[in-house]
């Protein structure tokens, strides 16, 4: 699952995912409200099941990726899903906020393409070879 | 009638045999009563003295033993007439010679006598019957009982307390009025209890000594202090003399007389005239007709004239001015009246012909009986204290021109912390009216929400001494809204360190602070504008960048060679401008961190500051050295910062022809430690010093030096932080040193 609103980003990351040779199921939300609506649905609709991994922006439209953030952790399907959180700001208040609202890692968006790409290695650690 | 005598009769007696004529004779003839019986005890012979003595004629041959009528002993106690002497010594009874015995006749008058009785033996020395000599001692008794009577009426009737002591300080007697004088009632509550424990323990051991010394046989005087049983001191003198008691012992025999009134009358009246001599005023005492009876030394200072000189003249003579000579009849007529009079200003003349002002406080003088005999005047010399009155007077009056003058409310209070004063302006303000003054009337116009801080500041201000400076809250009664005021008050003091006034005042920095508000606030805003702009320019620039990089990787096949070149300008431009915002938000940064609290290590800052130049330095193998460098009160962040911006321009801007080299140092200069920074770089055109510090300032072109002309900019707004400096001094082509200068 990504959360993210800018496609140029959403690229890369599905370069940088892609580039860990994992099979991946891809879902892309592009705004703080649809995730918020998402998270609450797979709360309450027994069929549905909570992400391997969320990939979250912390700027998003509507609302923010921190408050997407303790929806995610609102629920118990969703308490102990891994969240890396992805942003192009590297202040630490920032990463501090989002760690304590429960995030597991925080990436900052590099600005070169193979920094980039390091994202793939690190998302590898949730993404199990069991993983689909 | 001497023992002598008495053995001379009874060896008459003996030696010549009883009944001899010429023996008889003797005996009738004696002046004291003579008696004789047989070995039985019965009378034989008896002188005429016998029977004047005990008031009745003898019966001879049966009367037995005595030629008394009745016999009592020395306490009264009836003899029995087997039991007197005669009897004891015939029926060979031993008893103690030399009693007294009284007897009495029968006409019930009675007498004191002394029996000498013996034996009478005869050529085998068979005892053949008694003789008895009855020496009559009554007159002696009465002498010696009128004496003791005498005595004991002079020990109890004298005012002083008379005291027998025993070595060991043992009271064996004291009279009535030592026991008054101690507080005792009973002579039991003191006899046989130790004399030490009457006297004040500083005084006990001298009063041992004393004891101890009069009780070896000297005489002596003491002053020594009592506590008495009601527990108060009272200051004795005693007169002490040994006395030969009758138990053998040598022991202490005291008068003491209480001198606590005397003492204390002493000390008063010492006092007094300490007082009199010791006062800065003139303490004069005159008599009724104004002659002057006492002079004390303030008034030989004050007038010139010693009290031998003064003493005896009438005052009016000698420092009433001619022109005030009716003064002394009003003033001696009053105080005939027994009127005091209360500081009656005046002027008198010294000897030197000086006047002086004069404030006089005259009262009748009065004998034990209340009659006025004189008159005591007390004269101060208000000359020095009338002129500063009219000085102080002078200077008021200028103060309040001047204040009345000032755009500030002004105000005074007393020592003590009371509002005594405030200016025009004041009254202006607040609308009050001048004569309801009140000292707290500011409490009313200050907001609700100062109070209690305004009245802590100052009252503690009051109580320190120490002036203060505080702001708050008046309300403009003419504009009807609250207006910040800055109120400050310094202690005025005398010579001796004295607050004798506050001066205060309170200046309407309303404007002010309305100015430094905004100000605040719209540095705030503008910071958090460069905060969030530098944030939000980043994400669309990073994606410029890493898809113009994935153009020229993925597609370079496909793009011309012109496509190829535009794009590298704007991946270029983006690169640029990502360290354009980097460093701009480093500048926002700058001032942003708090104060540093600790000082710390230089050279720490320092070697991080080569770590993070370790890339250009390898590169350019630029010989960086530093001197020992000091500890600073600064946030490591920033004089990490400095080092790295000095240090990393110091290397960029290096000569193309040598080696760079960058050497730090520190130096102490007065209270500030001077650090710099120098290279053999290129250099600054002199005309460019001032400049190279302002934001976005360059003086190259990237191609030549790329940079984004903020790293200075940071540095100075760093310094400015902490109130310091950075400037630069520079030789074009040889090199620069920058220096900065933080307080040691």
């Amino acid at each position: 699952m990504i959360v993210e609103d800018n496609d140029a980003d959403v690229f890369l990351i599905q370069e940088a995912l892609a580039g860990t040779g994992l099979r991946i199921e891809l879902e892309i939300l592009l705004d703080g409200e649809q995730a918020i609506d998402f998270f609450e649905r797979v709360e309450h609709d027994p069929d549905l099941s909570c992400p391997t991994l969320i990939i979250l922006d912390i700027n998003l439209p509507k609302k923010q990726g921190g408050e997407v953030l303790k929806q995610i952790r609102r629920g118990p399907k969703c308490s102990a899903a891994p969240v890396l959180v992805v942003s192009t700001s590297d202040s630490q208040p920032d990463r501090e906020r989002m760690a304590s609202l429960g995030a597991d890692g925080y990436f900052r968006k590099p600005s070169e393409y193979e920094e980039f790409m390091k994202l793939g290695a690190i998302a590898k650690k949730w993404l199990g070879p069991q993983s689909s | 009638m001497t023992q002598s005598e008495v053995e001379g009769i009874q060896l008459l007696v003996s030696g010549t045999g009883d009944g001899h004529q010429y023996t008889r004779t003797i005996l009738d003839a004696l002046p004291v009563a003579v008696y004789t019986t047989d070995a039985q005890g019965r009378l034989t012979y008896f002188n005429p003295a016998a029977v004047t003595l005990s008031g009745r004629v003898p019966q001879l041959g049966s009367d037995q033993w005595c030629v008394t009528w009745r016999i009592y002993d020395e306490n009264g106690t009836l003899v029995p007439h087997d039991r007197c002497p005669m009897a004891m010594l015939l029926q060979n009874i031993a008893v103690e010679p030399g009693g007294e015995y009284q007897a009495e006749r029968p006409d019930g008058t009675r007498f004191w006598f002394m029996p000498y009785p013996a034996l009478l033996r005869d050529a085998d020395g068979k005892v053949t019957g008694g003789i008895n000599v009855l020496v009559d001692t009554t007159e002696r008794r009465n002498r010696e009982l009128r004496a003791h009577e005498q005595f004991r009426a002079i020990i109890e009737t004298t005012p002083e307390c008379v005291k027998i002591v025993a070595p060991n300080g043992d009271l064996l007697f004291m009279n009535p009025s030592g026991l008054e004088m101690i507080g005792a009632t009973r002579p039991d509550d003191v006899t046989g209890r130790s004399v030490y424990d009457l006297i004040m323990p500083e005084h006990r051991e001298f009063y041992r000594e004393f004891n101890e010394r009069i009780c070896r046989g000297e005489k002596g005087t003491l002053e020594f202090d009592i506590v008495g049983f009601a527990g108060e001191r009272r200051n004795m003198e005693t007169h002490a003399a040994p006395l030969r008691y009758f138990d053998g012992n040598t022991v202490q025999l005291a008068v003491t007389r209480d001198v606590t009134e005397r003492k204390r009358q002493d000390r008063a009246a010492l006092l007094l005239s300490a007082i009199v001599d010791s006062s800065d005023d003139a303490i004069v005492s005159k008599d009724l007709n104004g002659v002057i009876t006492s002079w004390n030394k303030a008034a030989e200072r004050l007038f010139g004239y010693t009290a031998a000189e003064a003493v005896g003249r009438p005052v009016a003579e000698l420092i009433i001015p001619a022109d005030r000579q009716e003064e002394e009849p009003q003033i001696l007529s009053r105080l005939r009246r027994g009127e005091r009079v209360d500081h009656f200003e005046t002027k008198r003349q010294c000897k030197d012909g000086t006047l002086l002002d004069i404030s006089l406080t005259i009262s009748p003088v009065k004998d034990a009986k209340g009659t006025i005999i004189g008159a005591s005047k007390i004269a101060r010399n208000i000359t020095e204290s009338k002129r500063i009155q009219a000085a102080l007077a002078a200077s008021e009056s200028q103060f309040r021109q001047l204040a009345d003058a000032m755009p500030q409310i002004v105000w005074t209070a007393g020592p003590d912390g009371r509002v005594d004063y405030y200016n025009e302006r004041w009254y202006e303000f607040t609308g009050f009216d001048r004569n309801t003054f009140g000292d707290i009337s500011w409490e009313g116009i200050l907001h609700p929400g100062d109070l209690q801080r305004c009245r802590a500041t100052w009252y503690e201000a009051v109580k320190s001494g120490e002036p203060y400076n505080i702001e708050y809250r008046f309300f403009d009664r003419a504009n009807q809204q609250w207006r910040w005021f800055v109120g400050r008050a310094l202690p005025v003091r005398d010579e001796s360190g004295t607050i004798v006034k506050w001066f205060g005042s309170c200046t309407d920095i309303d404007q002010q602070k309305r100015v430094q508000e905004d100000l605040r606030r719209a540095n705030q805003d503008l910071e958090q504008f460069a905060f969030s702009a530098s944030h939000d320019l980043q994400e669309p620039l990073r994606t410029v960048k890493i898809y113009s990089e994935l153009l020229l990787k993925r597609h370079a096949d496909a793009l011309s060679g012109e496509a190829h070149k535009f794009l590298g300008f704007v991946h270029g431009a983006a690169t640029r401008m990502e360290l354009l915002i980097r460093d701009l938000l480093a500048y926002t940064h700058a001032a942003k961190i708090e104060a540093a609290s600790e000082a710390i290590d230089s050279n720490e800052a320092f070697h991080s500051a080569l770590a993070d130049l370790a890339g250009l330095i390898s590169e350019t193998g630029a010989q960086i050295t530093a001197d020992h460098l000091p500890s600073v009160r600064v946030h490591s962040t920033h004089l990490q910062q400095l080092f790295q911006n000095l240090i990393g321009n110091a290397i960029k801007y290096r000569s193309r022809e040598r080696t760079p080299e960058v050497h730090v140092a520190a130096e102490r200069q007065q209270d500030e430690w001077i650090f710099s920074v120098r290279d053999n770089g290129i250099g600054i055109d002199p005309e460019y010093k001032e400049n190279i510090f302002g934001l976005f300032r360059r003086l190259h072109s990237s191609d030549e030096y790329s940079g984004t002309g903020i790293g200075l900019a940071i540095c100075r707004r760093i310094m400015d932080r902490y109130h310091g400096r950075i400037w630069v001094e520079s030789e074009p082509g040889r090199g620069s040193v920058f220096r900065f200068s933080f307080p040691a």
